[in-house]
């Protein structure tokens, strides 16, 4: 009888897991984005964003606009950085470029990009344009990467509970 | 039944459902106060007295690859306008920006920069009145030159909110200006 509720306990945790999992991966469907909630890391943006906001990302507009805020990633970095278009530049059969910079710096972007780059591909380079804004709530995970103590101290306050937790 | 980890999700769950319910309706709110005060048609706005200058340059933060002289433009302009129908409760920012338009070479190819651009917290400092104002930026094409184009200002706004989604619009006036000749050395 023990093994059987253990099991059934096992179960329920995978399958809590695997919603989530499935979650995310269809809203990464659905927006065509591979991340489509990111946290601001940095801030660059301020005073529009600061760090720990959360931004949810959009990735089928054919075109972006002057004053978009976009995510991008140049290949070779793993940060992506969100930073505002300042000039777009694209022809008739859809191939865009685009030059960014983040409102709080004082130059724009070219200091980002891969050497020798002068402009972001927007299909290849950008994850996203920002459409929707949460404040704060982000911050979470940015106390999960950077701090040792909150996160060990959440993963013992986790298995604390499931040691005493009896359903 | 009601022990501490039913109690803290009972009371978890109640707090995410009234914070969905409240931001709602704070975004539907702010965005229909938007609608009321006209802001996607301000015609408040005047953009004139343009003047426009271009020069070579030859670093590449100013567009340049391997020192090959590039054009820069740049701008002078007047700009009255008023902004505060843009602000309301759910306003974190508004971000302003001063664009040109102009044709690409091939026939449906565009391009659009950014001339000038200002960042404005409060409803009090949302009324500008900027004479011979220079822009902020230094601008260049992905083409060589140019080649006196005809360029099509606009003054374009972007709604940060506190909460929920980012706003975009433009101001009804637009101004025209020609991209001017490149100064020629005088020979000596």
């Amino acid at each position: 009888m023990k093994i059987r509720q253990q099991l059934f306990q096992f179960l329920n945790l995978a399958f809590v897991l695997s919603s989530a999992f499935m979650a995310w991966k269809s809203l990464a469907v659905i927006t065509n984005s591979k991340s489509p909630i990111v946290v601001v890391l940095s801030g660059s943006m301020e005073p529009a964003f600061q760090r720990g906001d959360i931004l949810f990302l959009w990735n089928r507009d054919k075109m972006t606009n002057v004053g978009d805020v976009v995510v991008y990633e140049i290949a070779g970095k793993s940060i992506p950085i969100v930073h505002r278009v300042l000039r777009e530049h694209h022809n008739a059969q859809g191939k865009q470029l685009l030059l960014t910079k983040g409102d709080n710096n004082a130059v724009d972007d070219l200091g980002l990009y891969a050497k020798r780059m002068q402009y972001l591909d927007q299909k290849k380079d950008t994850i996203g344009t920002v459409k929707g804004y949460l404040p704060k709530v982000g911050y979470v995970t940015i106390l999960l990467t950077e701090n040792v103590y909150f996160r060990f101290g959440l993963l013992g306050l986790m298995g604390l509970s499931s040691l005493f937790s009896k359903e | 039944m009601f022990n501490i980890s039913n109690r803290f999700q009972y009371a978890a769950n109640q707090a995410l459902s009234s914070a969905i319910i409240i931001s709602t309706f704070v975004i539907i709110a702010s965005i229909a106060q938007l609608v009321v005060n006209n802001a996607w048609s301000l015609d408040t706005t005047s953009i004139s007295n343009i003047k426009t200058q271009t020069s070579l340059k030859k670093s590449f933060n100013y567009g340049s690859l391997n020192r090959k002289p590039k054009e820069n433009s740049r701008i002078q302009f007047d700009l009255v306008t008023d902004l505060r129908p843009l602000f309301n409760w759910n306003t974190k920012q508004v971000f302003v920006y001063l664009t040109a338009e102009y044709p690409g070479k091939k026939d449906g190819s565009s391009n659009k920069v950014t001339y000038w651009d200002k960042i404005i917290q409060s409803k009090d400092d949302a009324v500008l009145d900027l004479s011979r104002m220079k822009s902020k930026y230094s601008v260049w094409d992905v083409e060589e030159s140019f080649r006196e184009r005809e360029a099509v200002l606009r003054l374009e706004w972007n709604i940060q909110p506190w909460i929920g989604p980012l706003l975009f619009g433009s101001t009804t006036a637009n101004s025209t200006f020609t991209f001017a000749k490149i100064k020629e050395a005088k020979t000596p």
